[in-house]
């Protein structure tokens, strides 16, 4: 298994899809050979140096720490590292939606912690979308979009929760319909409720609450609040003074209000009983 | 057509944008003029007035319903009309409430805020009316059939997909990545936001014949140009989207949600006639990642490229701005 380039870079820096490509050996993608780091350095477009969010040393530490702790159980460490990179780096949406920043944080910053998590035991091979690929597929930007979706407010448990149910960050993400914020949330409450459990039953659900809601509309049943844009950006800079996240408890997010809780009960019970009688897999129907 | 299991309007929703203002990182507003917006585009473009440090827009928005929305035998009660702005990039949804105008009018009204930190290129527009149906509350009842497209970058309210054009050197250019390019006069870069053309400037003269204007033999040669550059895009970025495409579960390919979907929206009609575009998805899809056929598709893919550049009138406006010239040297 490979360990970190040797030249690791201080700052995070843009590294374009189009230049990727030099890098994303098959060596890097069997996870035998890295390359040196020297080389990427020169075609990576910096960021603003005058801003404490791109110091690479507090992500690096992180990952290193998730490779350790979760030695044995490599699956387990996207419920533990994703609030902790999403509380590290303080982005906001659009910034996140660059995929140029998760590139460079991949393939320059830890490409060991890519390979370690994401290497297929049965293919001996890392799919290169873990490098480089769809937000919901690359190794960082999954965890971090993942812990911005199923926070609620600043209580980053429920991302915990999601996380833990690989199924739920895996395909139901990409459906889009947990863009709506108290969806995502009741969804959450059903799995910390017992009410569902296994990747089988979140996927029946899911395809159940996107069936009814090509004919619902959730924003109705349940009415979220506007977001305040200040709360995020006082919350991103006081990165520039933030300590370390703990490593053992949960960090606190951007101090946005939570859904509302009418909304939110409203929403777990109408899911609770779509559920009751939606197909899935392996279920037998009980009448 | 789509069945639904209660009634429903047949018609959609009239949605239209009424006024835009930005709130800048000084706390002012700037109202945006009627440039910023176009009811045939349904396109807003929130870059016009050139402001790079707001924090956000609002939207006024103006809705009508279809007929009978209102009728007293109609099947729905608790009447709402929502608007709802969703991003595929950022997976934000907001949603606001619409007010009806004036007790018993067709037209409801009100103001979208649109946040800049939650979008980094476009965002798409709809609105919905929605009832309460045989008990069921929050049942869409009709909706807009084509949504809106915001902006938060581009100065021009136009709904196609626009190209960037980047002039480098590729032998000095900062991204280093180029150099090993130095001999080609262009390239294109589809990974980027939105796909890229960079044009090597060191290429002799070439910057001053994309900038020529005027109507000699030089703009139409230009224009032929400009036309092999889009056809090369086109491709590119249909190949580039294809390879992407997710499948859900026992499922189906997925139009991606970002500008690839538009692309291959508007592409593939021309790649697989005659059929819907989801159908042509799957098929193309099946096509690449099955044992035959992708090969025989290639022509089809390069007739939709040309076709969308324009390429058959750059040639015959080229062409006849040469016969013109060899007769004026005759002459």
């Amino acid at each position: 298994m490979i360990t970190q380039p040797h030249h690791v870079p201080e700052r995070l820096a843009l590294l374009s899809g189009a230049a990727v490509d030099t890098f994303l050996t098959e060596g890097l993608l069997r996870g035998e050979q890295v390359h040196s780091g020297i080389d990427l350095a020169k075609v990576a477009e910096p960021l603003p140096e005058d801003d404490a969010r791109w110091w690479v040393e507090p992500i690096r530490s992180l990952v290193e720490d998730a490779m350790f702790e979760f030695r044995n159980e490599r699956t387990k460490a996207d419920a533990w590292l994703a609030p902790r990179l999403h509380a590290t780096l303080r982005l906001t949406r659009r910034e996140a939606a660059d995929k140029r920043l998760w590139n460079h944080l991949a393939l320059a910053v830890a490409p060991d912690y890519v390979v370690w998590r994401h290497l297929s035991e049965s293919a001996q091979r890392v799919a290169a979308e873990r490098f480089r690929g769809p937000s919901d597929r690359q190794c960082f930007s999954r965890l971090w979009w993942a812990a911005e979706i199923f926070r609620n407010g600043p209580d980053y448990g429920p991302v915990e929760t999601a996380c833990g149910n690989q199924d739920l960050i895996h395909t139901v993400l990409r459906l889009g319909l947990l863009d709506h914020r108290p969806t995502a949330q009741a969804v959450v409450r059903l799995l910390q409720d017992g009410k569902i459990t296994t990747g089988r039953e979140v996927n029946g659900l899911s395809v159940a609450i996107n069936a009814a809601g090509a004919t619902l509309i959730y924003d109705v049943l349940a009415p979220d609040e506007p977001r305040d844009p200040a709360r995020l950006r006082d919350w991103i800079a006081e990165a520039e003074t933030a300590p370390p996240v703990s490593r053992h408890d949960l960090p606190e997010g951007p101090d946005e209000d939570p859904v509302p809780e009418e909304s939110l009960a409203a929403l777990t019970d109408y899911f609770a009983d779509l559920f009751e009688t939606a197909p899935v897999r392996g279920r037998k129907s009980e009448d | 057509m789509k069945i639904y299991p209660y009634k429903r309007l047949s018609r959609p929703i009239t949605l239209r944008v009424t006024s835009v203002s930005l709130k800048l990182s000084d706390g002012t507003r700037d109202p945006l003029d009627t440039s910023a917006y176009s009811v045939q585009e349904q396109a807003v473009a929130l870059g016009v007035a050139g402001h790079t440090d707001w924090v956000s827009a609002t939207i006024g928005l103006s809705v009508t319903l279809p007929p009978g929305a209102d009728a007293p035998d109609a099947a729905w009660s608790d009447l709402r009309v929502l608007a709802v702005l969703t991003d595929g990039e950022t997976n934000v949804r907001t949603s606001t409430a619409l007010t009806r105008d004036t007790e018993g009018s067709h037209d409801w009204s009100g103001y979208l805020e649109v946040l800049r930190d939650d979008h980094l290129g476009r965002a798409s527009l709809s609105a919905y009316a929605i009832g309460t149906v045989d008990g069921v509350r929050g049942r869409s009842i009709t909706e807009t059939d084509r949504s809106w497209v915001v902006d938060t970058v581009s100065d021009e309210p136009v709904r196609g997909l626009r190209l960037d054009v980047r002039k480098a050197s590729f032998s000095k250019s900062s991204r280093e990545w180029l150099r090993a390019y130095a001999d080609a006069p262009w390239l294109v870069d589809t990974t980027a936001r939105v796909p890229t053309v960079f044009v090597n400037t060191d290429i002799d003269g070439i910057v001053g014949l994309l900038d020529s204007n005027g109507s000699g033999v030089d703009s139409k040669v230009r224009d032929l140009l400009v036309a092999q550059m889009a056809t090369d895009v086109w491709t590119a970025v249909f190949h580039g989207a294809i390879g992407d495409l997710e499948v859900e579960p026992g499922g189906g390919p997925v139009f991606p949600t970002d500008w690839q979907g538009e692309v291959l929206r508007e592409m593939l009609p021309d790649v697989v006639p005659g059929v819907h575009v989801e159908e042509a998805l799957r098929q193309v899809h099946n096509r690449r990642t099955g044992d035959s056929g992708w090969a025989e598709l290639q022509t089809r893919i390069h007739y939709a490229a040309v076709r969308r550049a324009d390429a058959a009138k750059a040639v015959g406006y080229m062409i006849r701005s040469l016969e013109r010239t060899n007769r004026e040297n005759e002459t």
